[in-house]
């Protein structure tokens, strides 16, 4: 390989068809006369401009386009010798890092010398050495292509913002099932909004046996093992399902938090009495209907019950994945958008209540297609003010524009999977962690199952891994029509 | 006397006519490998402008007239073979001591509608001011015979030699094509003007004899051609007329040693607006010539009104500039000659007002 060009953090260099590099592997650019070293990844491969191909390509095919029929008599045997200059080809590499006295720096100010440059392949396990990507709670993502192993640490997702995306089938669920089930194992708490009831069954191998997690996740399904009495409620939360996810007006909002702490004081909260207190309420007619209809959306959700023994306390079973390490799926499957929006809105509620009163120490949330269920001004909140708290998301999404760009520019790790829409390529790119022309490139031609890794988890070192295989039962299927006729 | 190397023949240039003699293209590859391992392991220099030669060899006679009268030609579909053979060379670079130069030849036929070629080479030489005699003398005698060699003509000057040797190449494949076709119109790039250092009479004779011994037609379509008559170029007289045609020329002569062993027609065989000097063996009775022409245009393409299998030789034997890359890099990598690039005085003396080097 030789170095060809340089224009700002961009190389250009060129290899030989004994050489191998593809889109991805890194490089190692060594000049011993200054001491220093180029980090380089392979970010396109391209034909190098060679004089003379199109007239060589143009020859073979004079005769209407059928390859003129003949034959070669080249005894110096020059033939491999073009096939070989004609077959160079140019590596567009992007400069990660400069290595001097094996630290790392992300200096791309310096050239090195164009002739005595070497030029080497640089493996995966070497760089992840030299970026000291290593630590005490190490998760093994996967393969890498020169079949190395790549792994994070956990401590890597520990306090940040996550994204998880790709196009439909790429294995996103597979790697945020991987991910989550590798911070149980460090006792860690997970939360998961399930929106296909794929979690539910981690505790389970793939041939229905159990697993290792089995006691640790939890999974709960809104109006079936998943109920919350009106009592167990904080004001608080109830007014946020009210105004957030039902929508409840100021004026009326005003009357339900004194209709709702009269009650308190004369501890009859129920459902119930609720209903009553509202239909007794002496109040404008207006008012009295909006908090009507919202008294029975919450009646309907069926998320709410007057008795004790069936209300799931969330809480507990969040102390209980705060010693041994759980996650708590919540079902989101069969639940109509409101009332997923009832839920979330109560989970989060919760969380924030647990969280501030240090019940809790932090908590991993796993939000699949949050769209459907987050409230707009969630968004920012989840990122800046419940991260302060101890909440550190994990977005998981196949439309990549329904996540704010501000989450994109906040986020710590992208794990990205194939995209071929120039679209959703264009807004993961504006990412900070990460330039356009590597997710442009490089996540066109990943192949299923295979994630480009960016940011912090891998100290900026974007990195294409395959998934390892989990022996879980993921219950993420499709369901087919024509699955039994074929 | 020449060292002889054991070449060993693997099939790839084993030629499938066993009546051919194979004596040149190995003696070709001989010369060449052992021009080659006379380079000291030095530096070379790469050529500032590479350039491609093609022989163009015409004086200006006098008395030549045009009749401007032309011959329509008729196509003819009659299945005839077409042959076609052109040679090409390059100088790829220098040494100390003399030039590296690279050559090849293709010939290309066209029978029931399909175009076959054979290409020859590249043959690589290191052409020094010492070997230069050696290696030319020892290609002329090993398929001339000796007959002609190294006696009637002075040695060429080395930048005569790319030529000299693509000469020898091209006549060896015009000879071949000549005994191996019959009943078929071998087409051969340039003139049949013969006499020259290039091309002996004796020799052009001796091709035009085989060719008709085999009941070949032999024409000769020149590219590019100085005849003119009245100060303009006969190929720019063109009367009103459909083509195809042909306009007769009379009265052209060249002192000696120069002879013409064809006579010479002006050519347009479609209608694009180009018309070609075409020369035909002399040798060859008037109504043949017309039936070779009509069937050269009942079974070959016409781009530019220049015949499809001539212009595939061409094509094939032309260096790329990617195959003078690949050779440079043959010659680096087999022969351990390493090259730089010396800077080029034109550009360095007169900046953008230097052209590089023209050759001749």
């Amino acid at each position: 390989m030789k170095l060809y060009k340089k224009e700002g953090n961009i190389l250009q260099i060129l290899s030989f068809p004994t050489e191998s590099a593809e889109k991805g592997d890194y490089l190692l650019v060594e000049d011993a006369e200054a001491g220093k070293a180029l980090i380089a990844q392979v970010i396109d491969v391209q034909f190098a401009s060679i004089p003379g191909v199109l007239e060589e390509l143009l020859r073979t095919l004079p005769d209407g386009g059928e390859p003129i029929q003949g034959e070669d008599i080249d005894p110096l045997e020059i033939a491999p010798h073009i096939t070989y200059i004609q077959d160079a080809s140019l590596l567009i590499c992007k400069i990660r890092a400069t290595l001097q006295n094996e630290m790392l720096s992300p200096s791309s100010s310096w050239l090195p010398s164009r002739s005595l440059s070497n030029i080497k392949k640089l493996s995966i396990p070497m760089l992840m050495k030299l970026a000291k990507v290593e630590g005490k709670l190490p998760i093994i993502l996967g393969g890498t292509k020169d079949s190395s192993l790549l792994t994070i640490d956990a401590s890597s997702l520990d306090g940040r913002l996550n994204i998880i995306t790709g196009k439909k089938e790429t294995g996103k669920s597979h790697l945020s099932k991987l991910l989550m089930v590798s911070l149980i194992g460090y006792k860690a708490t997970v939360v998961i909004f399930d929106l296909n009831g794929e979690y539910s069954s981690l505790g389970m191998t793939a041939d229905g046996k159990r697993n290792m997690y089995y006691d640790k996740i939890h999974a709960l399904t809104p109006a079936q093992n998943f109920k919350v009495a009106l009592e167990q409620l904080h004001l608080n939360v109830v007014m946020g399902i009210l105004i957030h996810a039902l929508h409840l007006p100021g004026v009326s909002a005003r009357e339900f938090r004194r209709t709702w702490k009269s009650l308190k004081e004369k501890g009859k909260l129920t459902l119930h009495e609720l209903g009553e207190a509202i239909r007794d309420l002496k109040c404008n007619q207006h008012v009295r209907d909006a908090l009507s209809s919202r008294y029975h959306a919450l009646v309907n959700s069926g998320f709410f019950t007057d008795n004790l023994a069936e209300a799931t306390l969330l809480e507990e079973r969040l102390l209980k994945s705060k010693e041994q390490g759980g996650a708590i799926v919540i079902n989101l499957r069969n639940t109509s958008t409101i009332d997923r929006q009832i839920v979330v809105e109560y989970v989060l509620g919760k969380l924030v209540d647990a969280l501030t009163s240090w019940k809790l120490k932090a908590v991993f949330l796993f939000a699949e297609e949050a769209h459907l269920y987050l409230r707009e001004t969630y968004w920012d909140d989840i990122v800046t003010r419940m991260r302060h708290f101890g909440i550190f998301t994990t977005f998981i999404t196949n439309q990549p524009d329904t996540i704010r760009e501000s989450i994109y520019r906040q986020a710590d790790n992208i794990f990205l999977f194939n995209f071929t829409n120039e679209h959703d390529l264009d807004v993961v790119s504006r990412a900070s962690r990460v330039d356009a022309e590597t997710v442009r490139s490089i996540a066109r031609d990943l192949p299923p199952h295979h994630c480009l890794t960016l940011g912090k988890v891998v100290r900026d070192f974007p990195i294409v891994t395959r998934v390892r295989a989990l022996d879980l039962k993921t219950m993420g299927e499709t369901r087919l029509f024509f699955k039994d006729i074929n | 006397m020449i060292e002889q190397y054991t070449i060993t023949t693997t099939p790839k240039y084993n030629f499938p006519q066993p009546t051919i003699d194979t004596t040149l293209p190995q003696r070709f590859v001989e010369q060449s490998i052992h021009s080659l391992k006379q380079v000291k392991p030095s530096a070379f220099q790469l050529n500032q402008q590479t350039f491609q030669q093609f022989r163009i060899f015409e004086q200006h006679p006098s008395h030549l007239q045009l009749n401007r009268t032309p011959i329509t030609l008729k196509p003819n579909h009659q299945e005839t073979i077409i042959a076609a053979v052109d040679t090409s060379t390059i100088k790829i670079g220098e040494t100390s001591t003399g030039i590296i130069i690279a050559i090849r030849g293709a010939t290309v036929w066209k029978r029931k509608r399909n175009y076959r070629y054979t290409r020859l080479g590249p043959f690589i030489f290191h052409i020094t001011e010492e070997n230069k005699r050696e290696v030319y003398n020892t290609l002329e005698k090993a398929y001339f015979n000796t007959y002609y060699a190294s006696s009637h003509q002075a040695s060429p000057t080395l930048l005569q030699m790319p030529t000299r040797l693509a000469c020898i190449l091209e006549r060896w494949l015009q000879t071949m094509l000549a005994k191996t076709v019959s009943q078929g119109l071998i087409l051969f790039d340039g003139s049949l003007t013969s006499g020259t250092p290039d091309t002996p009479a004796q020799r052009m004779k001796e091709i035009l004899s085989i060719a008709r011994k085999n009941s070949n037609t032999v024409l000769a379509f020149s590219k590019m051609t100085s005849l003119r008559v009245n100060g303009y170029l006969i190929t720019d007289q063109l009367p009103n007329h459909e083509p195809p045609y042909l306009l007769e020329t009379t009265g052209l002569r060249f002192k000696p040693p120069i002879v013409m062993l064809g006579d010479i027609y002006v050519a347009r065989l479609n209608k694009a607006n180009y018309a070609f000097r075409l020369d035909i063996d002399r040798e060859t009775p008037l109504q043949h010539r017309m039936e070779a022409l009509e069937k050269l245009l009942g079974n070959d393409l016409y781009m530019q009104g220049y015949p499809e299998t001539l212009r595939l030789a061409h094509i094939l034997c032309t260096f790329t500039a990617n195959e003078v890359l690949a050779m440079q890099h043959f010659i680096t990598r087999k022969h351990g000659i390493q090259m730089i690039n010396r800077p080029d005085m034109h550009k360095l003396l007169f900046g953008p007002f230097g052209k590089g080097e023209i050759y001749s």
